[in-house]
């Protein structure tokens, strides 16, 4: 079962519930791809055992037999490849390594080469479980291969926790595509409302079946409730705002192992989401 | 020979953009015929790349000249590749006013990128 745990806004939960779900069940992986700001390893603590550098291509175009017929630059969506006066001008950080402009150039005048992106670190936590977790170069534009590999590297497995990265951007789709669950991370804020909400609308694009932890309770207003309601969503728990949890966070501590209660709350999310 | 300046809205009087590669319009100015026209600039909502995309545009159209508030480095290697120049207004008037600075040799040459890179919709 691959289980997503995401969020429209930053900030409401989604690491402190992927990793403390993650504990709590004691089995499975969890990885992280939020692999513009992974974090999910300084509460889990791993050990490094694997570091695979993660590369994507970009296209060279060979002046020889380029005719500067500009069919690249019409094709490419993402202003990578701009022919110009005298040569064609490619900016790598721009392209998403489609291969559309080889395909597009009639003289075959384009070659792919590859970059380094990011790297994928792999290690297990002190009591023997496994997590993953993505970092992307700084300057670079797009992380998503990075996330693919980390979801095609756990693809067999019968139990996954991914911590996504929050928004509903591509890095978002490409970290929930084909989950079986999704837990939606929300504070009862305006802001926090506003952004779940395009959240839901994104899941239920992709089809997935969800539910909402609301975590800070008690902060804010009643909309999330009333939301809720409206659209038949379900609230697997709420989490109280406490400072004492806020503490514990900021320490790298792992809450399900200082509050007994909050693992119950975990434990009370788990037997709604995974049924064996 | 053809100007062109990022303008807020259409024609000569419009004031200009204070942004190149978003600018809402580009007012292209034929200094042989005396005459200008309005070109909507179609890679402003781009989610990335839209100074290159625009430097493309102007050269479709023949400019040569570039009248423009700033420059990333993206972009003025595009207008190096399309062998154009960039001359640079700091005082945000009317687009008539800023091809007359121009003319008179007020405006500065761009070499340089004047701004740092960026991705996406930021403003700098």
């Amino acid at each position: 079962m691959k289980i997503a745990i995401l969020s429209g806004k930053g900030g409401t939960g989604k690491t402190t519930l992927a990793t403390n779900l993650f504990k709590t069940k004691n089995a499975g992986i969890l990885i992280d791809v939020d692999v513009e700001e992974p974090n999910s390893h300084l509460f889990l603590k791993p050990l490094i055992l694997e570091r695979i550098t993660i590369k994507k291509g970009y296209p060279v175009v060979n002046p020889e037999t380029c005719t500067l017929c500009g069919a690249c630059g019409d094709f490419c969506r993402y202003n990578a490849i701009l022919p110009a006066k005298k040569k064609v001008l490619v900016y790598p950080e721009l392209c998403h390594d489609c291969g559309g402009c080889q395909l597009a150039c009639p003289t075959d005048s384009i070659q792919y080469q590859n970059r380094t992106i990011g790297n994928v670190f792999s290690g297990k936590t002190e009591s023997g479980l496994t997590i993953a977790y993505g970092d992307l170069l700084v300057g670079e534009v797009s992380g998503v291969p990075i996330i693919e590999h980390l979801r095609r590297m756990t693809d067999k497995e019968p139990l996954v926790f991914i911590d996504s990265p929050p928004g509903t951007a591509c890095s978002t789709v490409a970290a929930i595509e084909d989950v079986d669950y999704a837990i939606i991370a929300a504070e009862p804020t305006p802001f926090g409302v506003s952004d779940m909400k395009m959240v839901v609308e994104l899941l239920r694009s992709l089809s997935i079946e969800m539910g909402v932890v609301i975590n800070k309770a008690g902060l804010g207003d009643q909309e999330i409730y009333e939301y809720c309601k409206e659209e038949n969503l379900k609230i697997l728990a709420e989490i109280p705002f406490s400072k004492d949890y806020a503490k514990s966070y900021a320490s790298g501590g792992m809450l399900c192992e200082a509050f007994p209660e909050f693992r119950e709350k975990m434990e009370q999310v788990l037997d709604q989401i995974i049924k064996d | 020979m053809k100007i062109a300046v990022c303008a807020k809205e259409k024609g000569m009087e419009s004031i200009a953009d204070d942004r190149f590669g978003r600018a809402e319009y580009y007012v292209i100015f034929d200094t042989d015929e005396r005459g200008s026209e309005t070109v909507e600039n179609t890679a402003k909502g781009e989610p990335a790349g839209a100074g290159g995309s625009a430097v493309r545009l102007l050269s479709k159209h023949d400019v040569e000249v570039v009248l423009v508030p700033e420059l990333g480095p993206k972009a003025v290697d595009a207008v190096n590749g399309f062998e154009m120049k960039a001359f640079r207004y700091a005082d945000r008037k009317t687009v008539r006013e800023t091809i007359a600075a121009y003319q008179a040799g007020d405006l500065q040459q761009i070499e340089t990128s004047t701004t740092k890179s960026h991705s996406g919709l930021r403003r700098a």
